[in-house]
């Protein structure tokens, strides 16, 4: 993977971070991971830092800190595009069942190693892995149909694509946004499906497809803040066409809007009622009803703060 | 792994820097003596009765948030109130002058804490209620311009101009 100094990193999120803040006002997302139908209004920007610490697997130890920086515009007063960098830091010991020799596609019972999503291949599965790698560029579209505020419900279409040097991306969302009680009470769903092309052996590229939906609802309880809870499900295809597992996460979210900045915070823990369909994913992935393997850890904590300008 | 917090230390020391500043544009005299030059004003505070709170929101279509509210008489006919709305952040304070005929004379934004839609302290936005009725459809979009970025300050303004067009109907005309 394209590796990057963490020098020269600090110097560019900092350079673009303090032109952000001396520009600064406001303008939000008021869940960690659901997004709403509000854009940023045309003629105006907003620089917004992620920062998502997710961690615990079956067994050893396991975690990961996703940075990902993005740079909004308003393009029209309905239309919004976005630049993102996402890169992220890794830690894995121990943290994967091991494969059986005897019998491939099955797991030694009580053996481990170290491996996972983010572990370079052909990296020694018996010692502790660590690494930080920028990850891909993903460019963002946002084009709002109807507004929350002055039809019966919001819906904005979303498509991001992304590209690294391991992996290429393509996302769609249908976003839909409904309010209540002056506008204090929000409720929002997102329908996601996602084509994942991850660089294999032999130079071509393997595809994974995935279906998933975001709800929350949050409500303003005083001023500037709001508190609520979201909830994720994930399905995830091989080939985006052999369904392999469903996993559940719920958490609560809570939320600062002020005139010249925002932040969000919101936590997610994966529900024990996850369920495997292929082999591969009940031999490897599951595990007391939770969904490990590759795709999903036990708990998500996700801080997003964001300035306008 | 340490040194990568550095990243999430710049934004979390935002986070501690002074915040949100409320602006106060126009005190209470101040919007009295813009709306209604060299007039004097009466306090008539009125609190809402149950039945009336119920006949303001089915004239209005809108919720009526407090019984209580702040209501000038003005010398040689009128009314002067204010009043409060949601805003994104937090409620914004205006004022809205009545002719004696309960049609609106002016209306002026006291309060504004929000990231956009500054325009709505716009004269060429606020003269857009000048002369509107309890009859009036009052719907943005229609007979109201919206501003970019503020949807929903430009629709709770609007709604509350309605709501104490109603309130006007039902408790303060003779």
């Amino acid at each position: 993977m394209l590796c990057i100094t963490a020098m020269e990193f600090r110097l560019a999120f900092a350079a673009a971070f303090l032109f952000c803040v001396s520009n600064a006002h406001a303008h939000e997302a008021i869940f960690g991971w659901t997004y709403t139908t509000d854009l940023t209004p045309k003629g105006h920007g907003e620089f917004e830092q992620w920062v998502t610490a997710r961690w615990e697997k079956e067994h050893g130890n396991y975690s990961v800190v996703d940075f990902r920086e993005e740079f909004e515009y308003g393009v029209a007063d309905n239309f919004q595009l976005a630049l993102y960098l996402n890169h992220h830091y890794v830690y894995a010991n121990d943290d994967v069942p091991a494969e059986d020799p005897a019998h491939p596609g099955n797991r030694l019972p009580g053996t481990y190693q170290t491996g996972g999503e983010d572990v370079h291949a052909g990296y020694s599965p018996v010692t502790p892995f660590d690494s930080y790698h920028f990850e891909s560029v993903s460019l963002e579209a946002i084009y709002r149909l109807l507004s929350p505020y002055k039809d019966p419900i919001g819906l904005a279409l979303y498509f991001e694509p992304s590209i690294g040097d391991q992996e290429r991306e393509l996302e769609w969302k249908v976003i839909l946004q409904k309010n209540w009680l002056e506008d204090r009470l929000v409720w929002a769903l997102n329908i996601n499906y996602e084509l994942e092309f991850e660089k294999a052996g032999g130079g071509g590229y393997e595809r994974d497809g995935m279906f998933e939906w975001f709800t929350g609802v949050s409500y303003r309880f005083i001023r500037n803040w709001s508190a609520g809870l979201e909830f994720w499900n994930h399905h995830e295809f091989a080939d985006a066409t052999v369904h392999e597992h469903s996993a559940y996460f719920l958490g609560p979210t809570i939320h600062y809007g002020g005139e010249r900045w925002w932040a969000t915070l919101g936590f997610l823990h994966q529900l024990p009622i996850g369920q495997a369909f292929s082999h591969d994913n009940k031999e490897f992935a599951v595990h007391d009803g939770y969904i490990f393997g590759d795709e999903h850890e036990k708990y998500y904590v996700r801080l997003r703060v964001g300035f306008n300008f | 792994m340490k040194s990568e917090f550095a990243f999430i230390a710049l934004p979390i020391s935002a986070l501690i820097a002074p915040s949100a500043f409320a602006v106060q544009y126009l005190t209470v005299d101040q919007a009295q003596r813009a709306i209604f030059p060299r007039k004097s004003f009466t306090a008539a505070p009125v609190n809402l009765t149950s039945v009336q709170r119920k006949a303001i929101e089915r004239a209005s279509g809108v919720r009526v948030l407090r019984d209580e509210q702040q209501v000038w008489r003005v010398s040689g006919g009128g009314w002067f109130i204010v009043d409060e709305v949601v805003g994104k952040h937090e409620f914004i304070t205006y004022a809205v002058g009545l002719n004696a005929d309960g049609s609106v004379k002016q209306i002026e934004v006291m309060d504004y804490r929000e990231t956009y839609g500054g325009e709505i302290r716009n004269e060429k936005w606020r003269a857009q209620f000048v002369g509107k009725t309890s009859k009036s459809p009052l719907k943005l979009d229609s007979d109201i311009k919206n501003i970019s970025g503020a949807t929903l300050s430009c629709r709770h303004v609007t709604d509350g101009v309605k709501r104490l067009l109603a309130f006007y109907e039902v408790a303060l005309k003779r």
